[in-house]
C-alpha cells in the first residue's frame, strides 16, 4: 500500500467533500421538514389524509434509492424540466429521507402525552402553534437520536448521487482512482473520511440531544 | 434509430435481472447471518483480540457508504492483491460482509434480552455450553430479534440495487439498460420500482408470519 499518491490530489477530495456537505446539509433541512409534515399527515384525525402519508412513508422506503434517482433524474427532463444532478440529488433524497425521518418523528408524536395536547387545545392555542410549539418541541426529545441515525444515512446515501453524474466525495474519487491507478488506497482513504464524517455528525446530535433534554434531568 | 419499442424479450431480460438481485440477496443474507451469528458469539464471549478486531471492522462497515465498499472490494483488492473478481464475487463478499455487522448487532442484543436466570437454572442442571446455545439461546433469541431481522431483511433488499454499479446485471442495471434503448424512462423506472416495491412487501410479509408463528411456542398454554 503506498498513500502518498494521493496527497497530490487531497484538493480533488476537498471539493467533493464540500459537494457532499451542501448536498447533505440541504437535504436533512428538506428531509426534516417533508418528515414534518408527513408525520402530522399520519397522526391526523381525518382517515384520507392519514392514508396518504402512510402510503407515502410506505412507497419511498421500500424502493431503492438508486432507483427512485434515476426515475427523476431521467424523467423530469422528459416533461421538460431540465435540473442540473445537485438539485436532483438534492430532491430525491429529501423526497426519500423525508419518509424515513417521517416515520421516526411519528413514533415520537404518537409518545406525546395527549394531556399536554388537550391542555393547549383548551389554553385556545390555534392549531398550527400547538403542533409547532407543542407536540413537535416534545415529539423530538424522544425522536431526535433515531432522526439522528436517520441522518448519518442520509449522508453515507449521498455516495450513490456519484451514478448520476454528481462529483462529490464518491465521484470525485472515481476520477482520482482512476488517475493515479491505486483504487485500493483511494477507496480506503474514503471510507475513513466517510466513518469520520458519520462520527462528527453523532457527536453533534449527541449535544443537540443533550440541550434539548436539558430540563429532564433524571429522566437520562 | 429503430428497435427502439419494447419488445418480448424484455420480459425475459426482467426476470433474469429479478433472478440475479434475488440470488444475491438470499446469498449474502444466508452468509452474512452466519458470520453475523460467529461474530456475535465471539463477542458474548469475549474471545480476545478476536472481538475487539471484529468490533473495529463491523463500526467500520457500518459507518461507510456501501457504494464505495463495493468498489474497494471491485476495483481496489484485484489491484492490491493481484487477483481477479468477477463482480458477481464482489459483490456477494462485499454485501456479505456488511449484512454480517448488521446481524452482529441485533443477534447480541437479542441475547442481552433474554433472561439471566435461565441460564444459571440451565447450568445448575448440567446443560452443556452447547446445548445451552441451542436450546435455551437460539430460539429464544431469534423470536426477539425478529422484528430487527425483517427490518433489516428488506434494507438489504434494497442495498442489492447498488451492485449494479460494479457492473451486476441485476433488476437495477436491466432498468438502465431498457431505458438506455427505449428512452421511457417513467415505463421502465415505475416497473423496476414496483417490482422492488412487491418483493419488500412479500419479504415483510412473509417475516411477519415466521414471527407470528415463533411466538405462537412462546405463550405458555397455562396447567
Amino acid at each position: 500500500m503506498n498513500f502518498s499518491a494521493i496527497i497530490g490530489y487531497l484538493g480533488m477530495f476537498w471539493d467533493g467533500f464540500l459537494v457532499t456537505a451542501s448536498v447533505s446539509a440541504l437535504s436533512i433541512a428538506g428531509s426534516f421538514i417533508i418528515g414534518v409534515i408527513v408525520a402530522f399527515g399520519a397522526v391526523s384525525r381525518r382517515p384520507a389524509v392519514r392514508r396518504l402519508a402512510r402510503g407515502y412513508i410506505g412507497l419511498f422506503r421500500n424502493i431503492p434509492f438508486i432507483v427512485q434517482v434515476f426515475f427523476f433524474y431521467f424523467g423530469l427532463p422528459e416533461i421538460g424540466i431540465y435540473i442540473d444532478a445537485f438539485t436532483t440529488g438534492t430532491m430525491a433524497l429529501s423526497i426519500a429521507v423525508g419518509a424515513y425521518a417521517a416515520d421516526v418523528l411519528r413514533a415520537g408524536i404518537e409518545n406525546v402525552d395527549t394531556g399536554v395536547i388537550e391542555a393547549a387545545e383548551v389554553s385556545g392555542l390555534s392549531r398550527l402553534k400547538i403542533y409547532r410549539r407543542i407536540i413537535l418541541p416534545i415529539a423530538l426529545r424522544v425522536s431526535l437520536r433515531p432522526l439522528g441515525s436517520v441522518f448519518i444515512n442520509l449522508v453515507l446515501t449521498t455516495s450513490i448521487l456519484s451514478t448520476i453524474t454528481l462529483n462529490e466525495l464518491t465521484g470525485n474519487a472515481k476520477i482520482v482512482a482512476s488517475d493515479t491507478f491505486r483504487p485500493f488506497e483511494v477507496y480506503f482513504f474514503l471510507l475513513l473520511f466517510y466513518c469520520v464524517l458519520t462520527y462528527l455528525l453523532s457527536l453533534l446530535i449527541n449535544l443537540w440531544h443533550r440541550h434539548l433534554n436539558r430540563f429532564m434531568r433524571g429522566a437520562e | 434509430m429503430r428497435n427502439q419499442g419494447f419488445n418480448w424479450h424484455d420480459p425475459i431480460l426482467w426476470a433474469q435481472g429479478l433472478g440475479v438481485s434475488v440470488g444475491v440477496f438470499a446469498a449474502s443474507m444466508i452468509l452474512g447471518s452466519l458470520i453475523g451469528i460467529f461474530i456475535a458469539l465471539c463477542r458474548v464471549y469475549k474471545v480476545p483480540v478476536v472481538a475487539p478486531l471484529l468490533l473495529v471492522i463491523s463500526e467500520f462497515l457500518k459507518n461507510s457508504p456501501v457504494l464505495v465498499q463495493l468498489f474497494l472490494v471491485f476495483f481496489g483488492v484485484p489491484v492490491l492483491l493481484q487477483v481477479n473478481i468477477t463482480p458477481a464475487e464482489a459483490a456477494i463478499f462485499t454485501l456479505t460482509g456488511n449484512t454480517a455487522a448488521f446481524i452482529a448487532v441485533i443477534a447480541i442484543s437479542a441475547m442481552d434480552a433474554l433472561d439471566r436466570g435461565q441460564l444459571e437454572a440451565a447450568r445448575s442442571f448440567g446443560h452443556s455450553e452447547r446445548s445451552i446455545l441451542r436450546k435455551i439461546i437460539a430460539p429464544q433469541a431469534l423470536v426477539v430479534a425478529m422484528p430487527a431481522l425483517i427490518g433489516l431483511a428488506v434494507n438489504q433488499l434494497q442495498v442489492t440495487s447498488l451492485i449494479s454499479a460494479i457492473g451486476v446485471i441485476d433488476l437495477t442495471k436491466v432498468g438502465q439498460i431498457l431505458n438506455q434503448r427505449t428512452w421511457q424512462p417513467f415505463i421502465v423506472w415505475a416497473i423496476i420500482g414496483v417490482t422492488y416495491f412487491v418483493l419488500s412487501r412479500v419479504l415483510a410479509m412473509a417475516g411477519g408470519r415466521i414471527e407470528n408463528r415463533l411466538r405462537r411456542h412462546m405463550d405458555w398454554a397455562g396447567l
